[in-house]
Parts: C-alpha cells; structure tokens; sequence
C-alpha cells in the first residue's frame, strides 16, 4: 500500500473529528433554535417543583394575588407613603373583592402595568376597564356558554360614558381624563345587581360625585333628597345619577340633558309627570324641546325641597318669583294654578275632574251616536243599491242640469274654514299627543314648538275671523229678508220638530220599517254640522283665547281655569277633529250615493236628481211655486269639476290623514 | 511534502467547524461554570463573602447583574464579570440558577439575636422578604452567609449601594426599634436558617 494512495492514519482521525465537529455544531444550532422557537423562557426540568411561575404564552410573570395581599391586604396597614411623602391608602378589602363581579379576576388582570413585586418603581395605576369589557365582550357574544347578557349592559354604559364630559381631557391636564371608571366605581367593591354592595355604594354616590362638584354636594346635603340619603340612609331617595343618568354625563346646559334629568324625575315622581306631562310644559318637554317649565325650573334642582319649607322654591312665599321667571308679569292669580293638576282626581281637584268627566261623556255619547248612525246608514244604502233602490247614476245619461245649493260667500268661507280647522288641528294635537313620533316630527318639519304656537294662533284668528265673518252674513241676510224670512221655515238653520220626525224616520228606514224621509232645504245632520262649530267656537275659542295670552287671562281669572281651559280645549278640538273627519266625511262624501266625494260646496251646484233625492220637500216647494228654474244652473265646466275634485280630494285624504293620527294617539297614549 | 499539505489541509477542515462551534451561545449551565469558583457549584456558595445565588429569582439575578454591569451598583469583580455577558446571556444564566436546589451550610448565630431578628423580620421586612427571607421575588436572605450579609447591608448604609425601593425606610424603623442590635440580629436570623 503506497502512501501517496492511502489516507494515513492521522489523516484519517483528523477527517472523523472534522465530521464529528460539523455534525455536533448543526445539532447545536438545530437545539438552540426549536428552543427559542417554543418560548422565551428557558425551559423548565422536569418534574420540579418551581416557587414562582412565568406565564408559558406571555413570558410575563405570574404574581399570585396572596402576593399583593401581603402589602394590599394587612389591614393593620392601610395607609403607605409614596415615593414624595405624600400618603396613600393600599388596602383592599379582598373578601369584599371576592364578593364582588370581579371576584374570579386575579389582580394582574386588571392592574396589568404590574409586572414586578414588590414595586420597584412608584407603581403606575392604569386600569383598561374599556378595553377588557370591549375585549371581553367580543370574546362572549357569540359563545351560548357564557353569561353575556349583563355584559352587554356594561358595554351599553361604557358607549355611553365615552361619549359622555367625563370620558373628555381634563382641562388642566390633558393627559387624563375628566373622570375614569374607577373615579366613581369602587373599583374593588362591584357589587352584582340587587347586591348589598350596590345599595352601600348607591349611599355614597353623592360623596362620589361631590369629590369633584363639591358645590352641588353642599347644595345637596341641604336637600329633602340629600337628608334621606346622606343623614338617614334611605337607599330609595334620589342620588345624583338618579337624576344626571350614570354614564351620559352631559353639561346640564345642554337641553339633552335638561330632557333627560326632567323625565328623570319621573322614575320616582310618576304621579307628578304624569300630570305635568298633561300640562302645556310637560307637552312641549315631552316633544322634545326644553323652552317651558321642567321639574327643576320650579323645584329647584340640587337644593329641592318641600313646599312646607320656607327655603323651599314652591314654597308658598317664593312660587310667584318662580313663576315670574319665564311669565314677568305673572300675578297672584298664578298662584292658585295647579301645576300638577289632576283631572282624574276627584278628591282634590273635584272642577278639573267635573270637567273632564263632562267632556268625556259628550265625546263618547256624540261619536258613539254618529258612528251607528253612519253604520246604519251605509248598512241600508248598501243593502237598498243591491235592490236597485235610491239615487243610482245614469252613467249614459250624465245630469246636464244642476241646481245652485251655494253662492261663491259660502264656498270660500267653508274652504277657508276647513283648512284653518286642520291646521288647528294638526298643530294642536301635536301638543295632545306629543308621545306620538309623528308629533315630534310635525314640530321639527315645522321649526319648533315656537313657531307651531305662532302657526296655530294664526289659523285660530282665521277661524274666529270666518266665523265672526259668516255671523255678520247670515244675520245680514237675515235682516234683509226678515219680511219673509221665517225662523223655524223651510230655509231656516234653526231645528226644528221636522228634524226630529226626520230623525226618527232615518232609523226606521235604516231597519227597514218605512220609507227614507224626505227634507227641506237642510237636513238634520246638516243642521248638526252646522251648529256643531258654533259650540265648538265658544268652548275652544273661549279657552283659546285664555290659553293665547295667560299674563292677561290672570287679570280676570284665577290660575285653575288654565288648568280647566288647558283640558276643554283639548277634549273638544279631539271630539270636532275626530266627528269632522269621521261622521261629516261619511254623510257628505262616502256614504254610496255620493263616494268617492261630492264637490258640491267648492262647485256649489248639485246634480238635479241628487238635489230632488236629498231635498225632495223643497225641490216640491219650488216646483209649485214656479221658482226652480231660478236655481237651476249648467252643470259645471270640465275645469271647475276638474279643480273641486283636487281639492275634495286633498282636503279628504288631509282629514282621513289627521284622523289615522289623532286616532293613533288616542290610542296609544300613555295612562 | 504532499502528505504535510494533505495533513495541514485536513487540519483546516477539524478546525472550521470548531471555530464556527463558538459562534452560538454556549449552555446556561456552562456560563454558569464561570460563577462556581466564588458562588459555589450550582450558586450554592461556600464561601463567606459570596452569596448563593441557586434558587434566585430570574428577575432579581437579571436585575444586579445589571447593575453591575450599568455602574449601578458598586463591586470588586462583578462588574468585569457582567460586562462579559450579553443581556440574553444574563437572562439564560438567571433561569439556570433558578432551577437549582438552595443548600444552605450551618453558621454559629447567637440565639437571642435570632429571636430578635425574627421578631424585626416580621415586623418590617417579611412583606417584601416573605417566607423569612426565602429565595423569592425580592432576593434571597435566609441561609446567606452572614459575613455577605454585612457587607450587604453595610454597602446601604453607607450609600455605596442604592437602597430598594422602601427599603431604607423599613431598615431604618428596624434599627428606631432596636438600636445597634437590629442589623446583626437580623443577619443573625437570617443566617440561622437552613
């Protein structure tokens, strides 16, 4: 064997250990590698037992919470000084905290800055409440397993405390903010709902809050709220978030807040919301709008109390200086209004409730009234067009011949009537009905409750304006012809014993038992109509007017008959608004003879056949007396027919369209 | 002189792969060997000047290397020592230690001062040093050598150490209480443990 063929045996042992070095080098850095791959922590050996642990995921350490108790929970030594001198108080109560929603938490959850003890620096408090409940709540929504219900709550008042003053930079150092959860919340101390821990921190609420409003605590503990709070323990009083909301903290400047702090009240107080909700303030409050009275307006609002305190602001001696605030030339007289009268009380308030019996009555009895007669009706026109009876159109043969029921005065008067008798009651019940949404929304669309007031006086002296007009006609008209003219005739307006034999004879043709009655030259649902608005003039323009300048009305009258005026106006206006738009529209325009309309009183004329079906007495009278022809008239031209029905038929749909609300709010409103 | 270029040539190829070898970090448990000659095998010292660090606490061991190495805290030798490793090294080093079993050696303590001590450690330093000084989060005192323990506490009171946070507060009330007596009864107490 020659050596320059063979690898000697050197050579050979140094090719091995070069081998060897290269194959235990990759191992190494294979080891080092999956070892870092798994964890930071360098890896533990097996089967010992370790004092302390690091977290495997996080590396971070686990500090067990008998940890912090050492120094946390030595109840001998609640109190540390920090790094300045300055004390501090460190104990926390931990069977308080066991007891407590976050009793399952170990303190590193929520003091999360805390990675070392003991501290070896100042340690920072910075507890993420939002960011865990955000997280948590992310985590439980979806999982059927875990109780996520009350988390959604703490989530609702989160969103509300971020959007809330508090959740803004303190203003004198921006890098906090004005207040943080555990400002308020005893943070170790949370008790679950109906907890003995809530009822404790309900009693330091004002305290709470005082830390901070140290002028409305002083305002407070002079209260009747904070008396029973703060001296007596009444868990059931008023404290601050009762009032302010917990979380939607807003400046009480803003009417959100003025809104949400008067309907608060009402959580305790129901019998007086109630009846101030009733009240022209309450109505406009409830609409939304903070320009009346509020609880507090007259209540006053951290100093409240009785009104048998001499201190109080309704107090006997202070309420007329209350009153002057927004009404400057208030009287005496305001002082016997009742602010939270109640008409259902008959004890206290026997004439609000006389009043309001009465006129429930009258709207019951006359609708109750009508609405048979309309069912009735319609049941034997209905019944009598399938018998081929009564006016049936001759669709081949269109009347050509009409005859004049109405000169241009009535029919300008009774279109202006009506439009100014919708506006009236649109813009009113808006008020009557301001739980309703479309009562908000009619008050928005139409600038406030402001300018709704000034729209609503406006289409009132229109109204008084036409009817004062059209007395001042008629009674000229009478005058004019009062040689011949016959109270009781005919042609008069004034009832007579023929309406009430006409009466009777509708019912019976309505059950079969006789002939349909035949009239003058005005029915007796006609005269009804008419004389309806002259009862409805005097009760709701007579309150109206008390109601249009309150200063002015107190003069004359005592402050209850606001309250009385207030209820009248309102009972009537929903009796005309529910008759005219019900009753009227079915005898004038939708019974079958006449649907879909009749345009007769925008036209003036009416069908000859339907004049001699509907007034057969006078269209004989006129006949034997050879004056028809000079009432007789072309039937109206395209154009005229074509205008009377666009305005029959938006005046009908804005009166079936005030009845579906008025109706809607009737029925839904609160009780 | 072929066979001498071959041989040479092979020698190259052992040594490549060894000088590669030192590139990654070397063990904890051989970093550690460093520190057997003063701390004693496996951080259990022997000696009296030095402390034993097995069974430390990762963060506290990490901490006064640290310190040494930052200037922050005075040595003899430690400094030069710290310098020589990295931070990774250092926090290596500390779990290798901490992993490893406390043995601690008898000392002649002076039972009264031990009572004493005990009676101070309770009062004022158990919070911290819980468990009587037990290896934990806040250093290990119990089993120390006593003579370390003086020069320890010897350093803070003379400022040549910075005191822990409330530590000189809480010392300082121990010797209020009990005068002269307290640091020797303390170390006396914590020399007394096993």
């Amino acid at each position: 064997m020659s050596k320059n063929k063979f690898v000697s045996p050197i050579g050979l042992l140094i090719v091995i250990l070069c081998l060897f070095g290269s194959l235990s080098t990759h191992a190494m850095q294979l080891d080092t590698a999956s070892a870092s791959m798994f964890s930071d922590i360098p890896e533990d050996q097996e089967g010992e037992e370790l004092p302390f642990t690091f977290d495997p995921e996080t590396g971070k350490r686990v500090i067990p919470d008998s940890r912090c108790l050492d120094c946390h929970g030595d109840e001998n030594e609640k109190t540390d000084v920090r790094d300045d001198g300055t004390p501090v108080t460190i104990y926390v109560e931990h069977e308080q905290l066991k007891a407590s929603v976050h009793g399952e938490q170990r303190c590193t959850h929520c003091h999360t800055t805390i990675e070392r003890v003991p501290h070896r620096k100042a340690p920072h408090v910075a507890v993420g409440c939002v960011d865990c409940h955000e997280t948590t709540w992310e985590e439980s929504k979806n999982n059927p397993e875990i109780e996520s219900e009350r988390l959604e709550v703490v989530l609702e008042q989160i969103h509300g405390y971020m959007d809330s003053v508090h959740a803004l930079p303190y203003k004198h150092d921006q890098s906090r903010t004005n207040a943080t959860c555990y400002d308020c919340h005893e943070a170790h101390n949370i008790g679950e709902l109906g907890s003995i821990q809530r009822k404790e921190q309900r009693l330091k609420n004002p305290e709470i809050c005082g830390r901070c409003h140290e002028k409305e605590l002083e305002d407070y503990r002079d209260s009747d709220h904070g008396e029973a709070v703060l001296e007596h323990g009444d868990t059931d009083a008023a404290v601050c978030s009762d009032c302010h909301t917990t979380h939607e903290i807003e400046s009480p400047g803003k009417d959100k807040v003025k809104l949400a702090i008067t309907e608060n009240c009402g959580d305790c107080h129901e019998d007086a919301q109630r009846t101030y909700f009733a009240s022209y303030h309450g109505q406009v409050h409830r609409l939304g709008y903070t320009n009346t009275a509020k609880c507090y307006d007259c209540h006053g609002s951290h100093k409240i109390k009785g009104e048998d305190d001499p201190t109080s602001e309704i107090h006997a001696s202070n309420r007329l200086e209350n009153c002057r605030t927004c009404h400057e030339n208030a009287n005496d007289n305001f002082l016997s209004f009742w602010p939270h009268g109640d008409a259902d009380d008959r004890e206290n308030y026997p004439g609000l409730w006389f009043f309001k019996i009465f006129m429930q009555l009258l709207i019951v009895s006359v609708m109750a009234f009508f609405w048979v007669h309309v069912l009735m009706w319609l049941y034997r026109e209905v019944i009598d067009r399938i018998e081929g009876k009564g006016l049936i159109e001759d669709l081949d043969n269109p009347e050509v011949v009409y005859f004049r029921r109405f000169p241009v005065v009535w029919r300008w008067i009774h279109a202006l009537f009506a439009i100014a008798t919708m506006v009236l009651i649109l813009t009113g019940t808006t008020l009557l009905f301001s739980h309703t949404d479309w009562a908000k929304s009619v008050v928005r669309f139409l600038g406030g409750p402001e300018m709704e007031g000034i729209i609503h006086r406006t289409a009132a002296v229109i109204w008084l304006g036409i009817f004062a007009a059209h007395l001042a006609i008629a009674i000229n008209n009478i005058w004019t012809n009062r040689a011949t003219f016959k109270w009781f005739g005919s042609t008069s307006m004034l009832p007579n014993w023929k309406d009430w034999d006409d009466l009777k004879g509708m019912f019976k043709w309505f059950v079969g038992r006789g002939e349909r009655p035949e009239f003058n030259h005005w029915t007796y649902w006609q005269k009804f109509d008419y004389w309806a608005p002259f009862w409805g003039a005097g009760v709701i323009g007579s309150s109206g007017i008390m109601l249009f300048a309150p200063e002015t009305t107190a003069i004359l009258l005592p402050g209850w008959m606001f309250n009385i005026a207030t209820l009248v106006h309102a009972e009537e206006a929903l009796l005309a608004a529910i008759f005219l738009n019900s009753v009227h529209f079915f005898n004038v325009h939708f019974r079958p003879e006449r649907f879909p309309m009749s345009t007769t009183i925008f036209t003036g004329a009416i069908p000859i056949e339907e004049f001699k079906h509907d007034h057969r007495l006078e269209y004989d009278r006129l006949m034997a007396d050879g004056s028809l022809d000079k009432h007789l008239v072309k039937r109206p031209s395209r154009r005229a027919d074509l205008a009377a029905s666009f305005i029959t038929s938006v005046l009908i749909i804005a009166g079936l369209t005030l009845l579906t609300l008025v109706l809607y709010g009737v029925v839904t409103m609160p009780s | 002189m072929k066979t001498i270029v071959r041989n040479l040539l092979l020698t190259l190829l052992v040594l490549i792969p060894a000088a590669q070898a030192t590139g990654p970090s070397p063990s904890a448990q051989a970093l550690a060997f460093t520190c057997a000659g003063c701390h004693g095998t496996d951080g259990s010292s022997v000696g009296p000047s030095s402390p034993s660090i097995a069974g430390m606490d990762p963060d506290v061991f990490v901490d006064a290397m640290l310190d040494y190495k930052n200037d922050r805290r005075s040595s003899t030798i430690m400094k030069r020592i710290a310098l020589g490793y990295t931070d990774e090294q250092i926090r290596e080093m500390g779990f290798f230690f901490y992993r490893q079993q406390l043995r601690n050696r008898p000392q002649v303590t002076d039972p009264e001062l031990v009572a004493l001590g005990r009676k101070l450690h309770d009062a004022h330093c158990e919070k911290c040093h819980e468990g009587g000084g037990r290896p934990g989060d806040a250093g290990t005192l119990a089993g120390q050598w006593m003579p370390y323990l003086e020069h320890a506490m010897s350093d803070y009171l003379n400022d040549e150490r910075p005191w822990p946070r409330k530590m000189e507060r809480k010392v300082k009330d121990a010797i209020k209480a009990e005068g002269e007596r307290a640091i020797p009864a303390l170390i006396h107490y914590y020399g007394s443990q096993q």
